[in-house]
């Protein structure tokens, strides 16, 4: 969408003028104090050195004032550090990445899809024309139960998959971090559509041996953006709990959800989703503040479940022969978009240079009094984010919010990149895509990070990162030995 | 200069002060109130007796006959009565082939119900609602059960939303810990803790010993508990959460193993529960009172159980009784989890509790059955309905759960309670004056028949 601007906005001037602009409304508090700092210093200069030191003499101090006042000082500095919000700090992250033999390329796919679904030639068709157009590459990867003809999806399969994406996952991140599971205080799990009794966060407490005071929760069926809810309800608890630490795992567990009937908007999910799973390690500790990757700026959420045409957009249900899957409705782009502007609306004043503020507002002042046909003014996130991970939901959604938010192919190769790599692996997508940038070696010291996921519900959630030092390009981790081929080209229809 | 002195003086100061107000302030809004519960009871064509109970047994074709006598001598001496909920497809006799619909109703069923009259009861309105926790254990569906509740009841778009599900029979503490550290950052919240279990998809089919006890158990229910941290709402709050004591076992592979979900050899689904179950219990139990006790006992009672335990091993006498700690020191009504007689009678022992603290968790366990996670609330509507609760008594909540966990709080009471509950219909006639099961007679054989010439009798 255009900016409400006339037509010579292109020219060189008018761009010059804008950047001014922005540099001087984002600056306005240093620009104001100068030139008083300066009326100061000149002051001081003035009145010379023998004025001061009869100034300096005048002031009767004796032992009590000097003793209150130091007294006063250090009370007030110990009040501001107290009453300010402990900052949560990502200490570093582990993605899991499956071994070689879970590959899933196209014609295996659709060789399994022939064979399963030899008696619906229609829904072969349908599910080879998503795999065309969905962006995913060859190299992604499903469990080995899904690998048989027909898929055998038991509980302890399931198990299986659970164990080990999850351990990997682990093991990677405490190799990396080098801190010991007993140590870790909060431990939440989130994966949605597998659900043992006991729960995963129990399977893990008792793989590593962690302690018997340790704070386990384990949070089911939240969908995609399930991952930055976990964030959130370790902030809150990091908020409470000084020097602790907290062992976030996000992943899916692909076996038990595998769809065997034949109903089309339910096979859509099984071309989509793909293994995969992530362990993030949270501190709010001082000793943790310098080896920190990132820390956690802001975490916004949004639920739009009063809405009934969100709420059934991605539902689990029964199809007309008794099987269980996921039907996908076609509304979902513009739900998801009507919950990103809801979510945009609450972050955008968080983050948005002050420059962009006042245009929105002022684009809304003018659409509520002046004319409503203005065009609503899109706030540039670009000024206010250097990187962007998109869910890696599927092209469409990439392409919706690329869209929305004016974003070019650069910001979004990440999301891109790992759709093809990895492909949906849900909550831990956003993980993959982190992970990219640093491979790529773009991840600076200050840089922000806006992670957006979309998730069942349907939920819009967004997490804030700041790059707390300079990351080097990791020596393991997903994308080690394919990331020299990355980014590649992915056109819009793969023949298969 | 003097005025210069003081002005320079004033500002630190003030700003100082308004740090401690703010401080004060938070510190006073961290408090976790409840201010209003909901038991779930379905209609009275949800009854199931011991007689239906044999029935279902018997037209299970997987089920022999030493099965059958297993089963009735478990359900007969169970504790449990005469008028627990069963879920619905059980009355259509689907018990076997349960569709994902069944649970999904269930559970519609419950949310439709409690949280409607907890929230008209309290006069807040959904929209209000700052904070959702949901537990159900055993099922999950996407969106989450809370999204089903965000959608039924229109709820605001930034609420604070955490769908806990596998935490087991203790998960409605670990629901009140999530909303007792949400209450700490956010002021002026009201939290909604929604606490059920799920029966219908979850029936074994099969024949493994230890998990098909696990179909006889348990039975519906649920609760829908409405929670505040406003100072200004004090005086309407039933009660105030003193303390909160998690205690995990899953490190000892015996205590993860012994009350688990998975496939028998036939590779159908049950939930096995295993012969150590009694002894993770009361270890998890003794760890987590050896936490729990020096936050909730009064100085004087530790320091006497501490002086009697060391002159008993200093004295090494061989007396036989270990010196017990006197728990109702500090606590005037225990709220113990209705897993079972065997758990209550182990609980009570431990803590040499009398038969009239014993009494609202057995009587739960009669009238309601084992309903998971939310049978501490009925236990506490019991108490409710009996008007034992009086002001500024102490309530100390047990549960136990898959995993091995053992969850504690203490709460305080800070009003005199007796509101209508969900006893209404039957408090007088509780309690009654025998608990042994009316089939104890016809199904007393049991226990005497000789298996080689065991025969069904009509």
């Amino acid at each position: 969408m255009p900016p409400p601007m006339p037509e010579f906005s292109n020219s060189v001037k008018l761009k010059y003028v804008k950047l001014g602009y922005q540099y001087l409304v984002n600056h306005f508090l240093t620009l104001a104090l100068v030139p008083v700092i300066i009326t100061l210093l000149i002051q001081v200069i003035r009145l010379g050195p023998d004025e001061i030191l009869t100034l300096w003499h005048s002031l009767r101090f004796d032992l009590l004032q000097i003793l209150g006042s130091s007294f006063f000082v250090i009370l007030l500095v110990t009040m501001f550090f107290i009453t300010r919000p402990r900052p949560v700090f990502l200490v570093d992250y582990a993605c899991y990445k499956p071994p070689a033999s879970f590959r899933v390329p196209f014609s295996t796919f659709m060789e399994h899809s022939r064979i399963i679904l030899s008696h619906e030639p229609k829904s072969v068709d349908f599910q080879m024309r998503i795999l065309e157009r969905s962006g995913l590459g060859e190299e992604t990867c499903l469990p080995p139960a899904i690998h048989y003809i027909p898929p055998t999806p038991t509980m302890e399969s399931s198990r299986g998959e659970a164990e080990m994406v999850i351990f990997s996952a682990i093991e990677l991140l405490v190799n990396q971090t080098g801190i010991k599971p007993k140590d870790i205080d909060i431990l939440i799990v989130n994966c949605s559509l597998f659900s043992p009794t006991p729960s995963l966060s129990a399977m893990v407490i008792n793989k590593y041996k962690m302690r018997s005071n340790i704070r386990s929760f384990n949070l089911s069926g939240m969908g995609c953006s399930a991952g930055v809810i976990a964030i959130d309800l370790a902030r809150d608890l990091l908020q409470v709990h000084p020097n602790s630490n907290a062992l976030v795992v996000s992943t899916e567990i692909i076996t038990p959800n595998n769809y065997q009937g034949k109903e089309r908007s339910m096979l859509l999910p099984n071309c989509l989703f793909r293994m995969g799973g992530a362990a993030i390690l949270l501190s709010n500790r001082r000793s943790d503040r310098c080896r920190a990757k990132y820390r956690l700026l802001h975490v916004v959420r949004t639920h739009r479940g009063a809405d009934d045409k969100a709420y059934r957009c991605v539902y689990e249900e029964e199809d007309p022969e008794g099987k269980v899957g996921i039907s996908l409705s076609k509304d979902l782009m513009a739900i998801a978009g009507e919950a990103l502007k809801s979510n945009i609306t609450t972050i955008g004043p968080l983050v948005l240079p002050a420059s962009e503020q006042i245009l929105f507002l002022l684009s809304l002042i003018g659409r509520k009094i002046f004319n409503p046909k203005w065009k609503p003014y899109i706030p540039d996130f670009k000024q206010a984010f250097d990187h962007f991970c998109i869910h890696a939901g599927g092209r469409a959604v990439i392409d919706e919010l690329q869209k929305s938010l004016l974003l070019s192919p650069e910001h979004v190769e990440a999301s891109r990149m790992t759709l093809h790599r990895f492909g949906n692996t849900s909550s831990s997508s956003l993980w993959y895509e982190m992970s990219y940038i640093e491979a790529k070696g773009r991840m600076r010291k200050g840089d922000k990070v806006w992670q957006i996921a979309f998730g069942s519900g349907f939920k819009c959630n967004s997490a804030v990162w700041l790059c707390n030092r300079s990351v080097h390009t990791p020596t393991n981790g997903p994308w080690v030995d394919c990331i020299d081929r990355y980014p590649m080209h992915v056109p819009e229809v793969v023949k298969i | 200069m003097d005025s210069f002195l003081l002005l320079l003086c004033f500002l630190p100061v003030s700003y100082l002060l308004f740090k401690l107000f703010i401080v004060i302030d938070q510190k006073r809004h961290q408090c976790c109130y409840i201010l209003d519960y909901h038991c779930y009871k379905p209609g009275d064509d949800r009854k199931i007796s011991t007689e239906f109970s044999g029935e279902i047994i018997r037209r299970n074709k997987n089920l022999g006959l030493n099965e059958y006598k297993f089963l009735l001598k478990a359900i007969v001496s169970s504790g449990i009565g005469e008028q627990t909920y069963a879920p619905e497809m059980i009355f259509h006799g689907r018990e076997t082939c349960p569709t994902f619909e069944d649970g999904i109703t269930e559970m519609d069923e419950f949310l439709n119900d409690s949280i409607e009259k907890v929230l008209d009861r309290s006069g807040v309105s959904p929209s209000e609602i700052d904070v959702l926790v949901v537990n159900v254990s055993m099922i999950t569906s996407l969106p989450s059960l809370a999204a089903r509740v965000i959608n039924r009841y229109k709820m605001r778009e930034d609420i604070k939303v955490y769908n806990l599900t596998g935490m087991g029979c203790s998960a409605s503490l670990i629901a009140v810990n999530i909303v007792q550290n949400i209450f700490k950052c956010c002021k002026n919240a009201y939290a909604l803790v929604v606490t059920s279990e799920s029966l219908s998809p979850n029936w074994y089919t099969g024949n493994h010993r230890s998990m098909i006890l696990a179909n006889c158990l348990f039975r519906t229910g649920g609760c829908a508990v409405l929670m505040t941290n406003k100072v200004t709402l004090k005086n309407r709050a039933m009660f105030k959460l003193k303390c909160l004591v998690r205690t995990h076992h899953g490190a000892k592979d015996d205590s993860f193993s012994c009350c688990i979900q998975r496939e028998d050899e036939q590779g159908r689904v049950g939930f096995h529960l295993d012969k150590t179950l009694p002894k993770s219990a009361t270890r998890a139990f003794v760890d987590n009172l050896k936490v729990m006790s020096p936050k909730i006992l009064p100085l004087t009672e530790l320091l006497r159980f501490s002086i009697v335990s060391f002159s008993r091993k200093m004295s090494q006498s061989i007396d036989g009784s270990r010196p017990v700690i006197n728990f109702k020191t500090g606590v005037n009504h225990f709220c113990l989890h209705t897993g079972g007689k065997a758990v209550i009678d182990g609980i009570g022992q431990s803590l040499n509790l009398s038969e009239y603290d014993l009494e609202p968790a057995r009587m739960t366990l009669h009238r309601f059955g084992n309903t998971s996670a939310s049978s501490l609330w009925y236990v506490l509507g019991y108490m409710e309905a009996k008007k034992r609760l009086k002001k500024g008594d102490k309530l100390f909540m047990i549960s136990f759960g898959a995993g091995f966990k053992c969850n504690s709080c203490l709460w305080e009471v800070l009003r005199d309670l007796g509101d209508r509950n969900v006893w209404d219909d039957c408090i007088d006639n509780y309690p009654p004056e025998n608990l042994a099961n009316p089939f104890m007679e016809k199904y007393g054989w049991i226990n005497d028949e000789d298996p080689s010439t065991f025969k069904v009798p009509e």
